[in-house]
């Protein structure tokens, strides 16, 4: 042979620039194919980023609710953990004494009661959206003890925000609001807060006028969109004197052992339940799993039908060529080399495919998560889709790998062909 | 003429239809010399096309000797034959068989792929030059006339430099003087050293060889030297 035809050691991007220009021979199904493998990644990274985002969600939660155990009347425990995370109705009460019994518990490092109520919100004359969430949960809390469990909390300063404080204990009818009721209602330090209360045994709702005398900063929880005020005069409107919705309880030692103690402990009072929350957050995240498991089902069911149309292009492809697959043979090329070049094929449409999918599934993510949010309550606050680059990593190896699988098929077509026949074939 | 590159002896090939046996070589002993151009003439059905895949060792003989210079090549599995065929055998066909999103360049430089060889600008222009395409290089083959393409063709089979050059009815879709054109070049590589083994129903062409062998029935019923 021609000396001038120095050995190619490294022939792969030699194979490469073949497969691309062989995928580039039906433009359209070829972006057909990437489209459908983009879809069932896409699928695929957002279902993987909101497993992983509604877990941090539900652990960023918890986390900020400052307390690790909760003790609250008897009645569904995911109902009531989703109210303290999202706020809800139906409320049930602790009787009056509970607190009184627990605070001297040697194994608290701290404790705080909260009243929660919910009223009617008012637009009082600024704004009023119709179709929005009407009701506002107010909480009564006690405050050295509620911000020794939350000490992040912080007022907003600045034009329209400066000279807030927490209102005194028990007294006047001061309230603090949260991040996003502020901005939603439009109110500022020294502003009107309307809210319809109907008080336990009235049918009458009463209407109540509040002072605004502080805007806390943005949390990222329930907190945001919570009304506060002092917890006795939360009870005085809601007709509940001394009841209360939830004791918030930091333990000195927070483990398994030290939880089962304090629990057989309480739960002798007939009353109350414990709620750690370790357990709403296995809760929770066993309620979600469910439908998670359901559209896991269907992104594989959209990444099997993907993996079919990706086997079913490069075999339309592969038999299309026959004629070429046999000169190819004729003119020296080894089983091995026909397998190699149709394998690439089926890998660069599955790697195309993925990255398509996991750039769609990144850019719209925000997207997916206001689906999910508008769709379902999933009692957290702050974002549930969340995608890392492990994600991408795991789901564009993934996919890869199975466009390795999926490649061997018409590879193995291919290569088989005798390039008698094939010549014969692709001549017709 | 030089030594044999080719010697077959006894050539067979049969195939099964159903129950009956098709005879599509019966027997044949043939010859290829180097620099000897040879075309293979014969009606439709007569055997050619199964001699030429023997010959070109793009298929193996139900019975018979095949040497590709001197070496034994019957016998040998499909793997085998492609190590045969490499670098020493080039092949035009009657379709062209151009790969489409290729250029000219390309399409020529593609046996070299297989080969494990880069290629190099020099010889691929060398190339193009025997077979009159430089000027068409970077072209894409919708944009060429089948004369073109069946040189480009050409220009591919003869990029390895092979010993022989096996062309199968390599002017069937070809006009009367892209066909001669295409002969003409065959007779000059002939001239140069290669053998060029043709086959063709066109007699006037096929008769511009150094010997002519006519197949009837798997059967060479005649050989002449015109």
């Amino acid at each position: 042979m021609d000396a001038r035809l120095k050995d190619d050691k490294f022939p792969l991007p030699r194979y490469a620039g073949l497969a691309v220009k062989n995928l580039g021979r039906r433009p359209i199904r070829t972006v057909l194919t990437v489209v459908g493998i983009g879809l069932a990644v896409a699928v695929a990274v957002s279902l993987g980023g909101f497993t992983l985002g509604y877990r941090g969600a539900i652990d960023r939660s918890i986390e900020m609710l400052g307390f690790q155990v909760m003790i609250m009347a008897k009645g569904c425990p995911y109902e009531a953990a989703t109210m303290m995370l999202k706020g809800g109705t139906g409320l049930l009460y602790l009787p009056s004494d509970i607190h009184q019994k627990v605070k001297d518990d040697p194994a608290l490092e701290s404790i705080t009661p909260i009243f929660v109520g919910v009223a009617q919100k008012e637009a009082g004359g600024i704004r009023d959206e119709g179709g929005e969430k009407t009701f506002t949960v107010l909480n009564g809390i006690d405050v050295p003890s509620f911000l020794k469990m939350k000490p992040w909390l912080k007022f907003q300063t600045g034009p329209g925000y400066d000279g807030a404080k927490w209102f005194p204990q028990g007294k006047g009818e001061g309230i603090v609001l949260g991040y996003e009721i502020a901005q939603y209602e439009q109110r500022k330090v020294g502003d009107s807060f309307y809210a319809t209360i109907t008080p336990y045994g009235k049918t009458e709702p009463l209407r109540k006028e509040f002072k605004v005398m502080g805007v806390l900063e943005r949390t990222g929880t329930q907190d945001d969109g919570t009304v506060f005020l002092p917890i006795e005069e939360a009870q005085g409107i809601f007709a509940r004197p001394g009841q209360l919705t939830i004791l918030g309880l930091k333990l000195k030692a927070f483990n398994a052992l030290s939880m089962r103690e304090f629990e057989a402990k309480w739960l002798k009072l007939p009353e109350v339940q414990v709620v750690s929350l370790q357990q709403v957050k296995t809760t929770l995240v066993s309620l979600v799993a469910t439908a998670q498991t359901m559209i896991a089902a269907v992104a594989v069911i959209a990444v099997i039908v993907a993996l079919i149309g990706v086997i079913n292009t490069i075999l339309m492809s592969v038999y299309e060529r026959t004629g070429e697959i046999g000169i190819l043979k004729a003119l020296g090329a080894r089983r091995g080399d026909i397998f190699q070049l149709v394998w690439l094929e089926t890998l660069f449409l599955c790697l195309a495919g993925s990255l398509a999918g996991s750039l769609g599934a990144w850019v719209g993510a925000g997207l997916v998560e206001a689906a999910i949010q508008s769709l379902v309550n999933l009692g957290v606050s702050g974002s549930i889709v969340r995608i890392t680059p492990g994600v991408l990593g795991w789901t564009i190896a993934g996919s890869t790998a199975l466009g390795f699988f999926a490649g061997l098929y018409p590879a193995w077509r291919a290569s088989s062909m005798r390039p008698v026949e094939a010549i014969r074939e692709g001549g017709a | 003429m030089g030594t044999n590159i080719l010697e077959a002896k006894g050539l067979k090939r049969y195939y099964r239809r159903g129950s009956e046996t098709v005879k599509a070589l019966d027997g044949v002993d043939f010859t290829l010399g180097e620099g000897e151009m040879v075309a293979v003439l014969g009606p439709s059905g007569s055997g050619k096309t199964t001699l030429m895949n023997l010959l070109s060792c793009l298929d193996a003989p139900t019975e018979g000797s095949l040497r590709l210079e001197g070496k034994e090549t019957s016998g040998l599995s499909e793997d085998g034959l492609v190590e045969v065929r490499r670098g020493k055998l080039g092949f035009v066909f009657q379709q062209f068989l151009l790969l489409p999103t290729l250029t000219v360049r390309e399409n020529v430089e593609l046996p070299l792929v297989f080969l494990g060889k880069r290629p190099s600008p020099e010889r691929t222009s060398e190339v193009l030059a025997q077979v009159g395409l430089t000027e068409r290089a970077g072209h894409l083959p919708r944009e060429l006339s089948g004369g073109q393409m069946q040189r480009v063709a050409i220009a591919r089979a003869l990029m390895a430099e092979p010993k022989v050059l096996v062309a199968d009815e390599p002017t069937g879709n070809l006009d009367k003087a892209a066909g001669e054109s295409v002969f003409s070049l065959f007779k000059e590589l002939s001239r140069k050293g290669l053998a060029v083994l043709v086959t063709t129903h066109n007699q006037v062409l096929g008769y511009q060889a150094d010997r002519v062998v006519t197949l009837e029935d798997g059967k060479i019923i005649k050989e002449e030297r015109p």
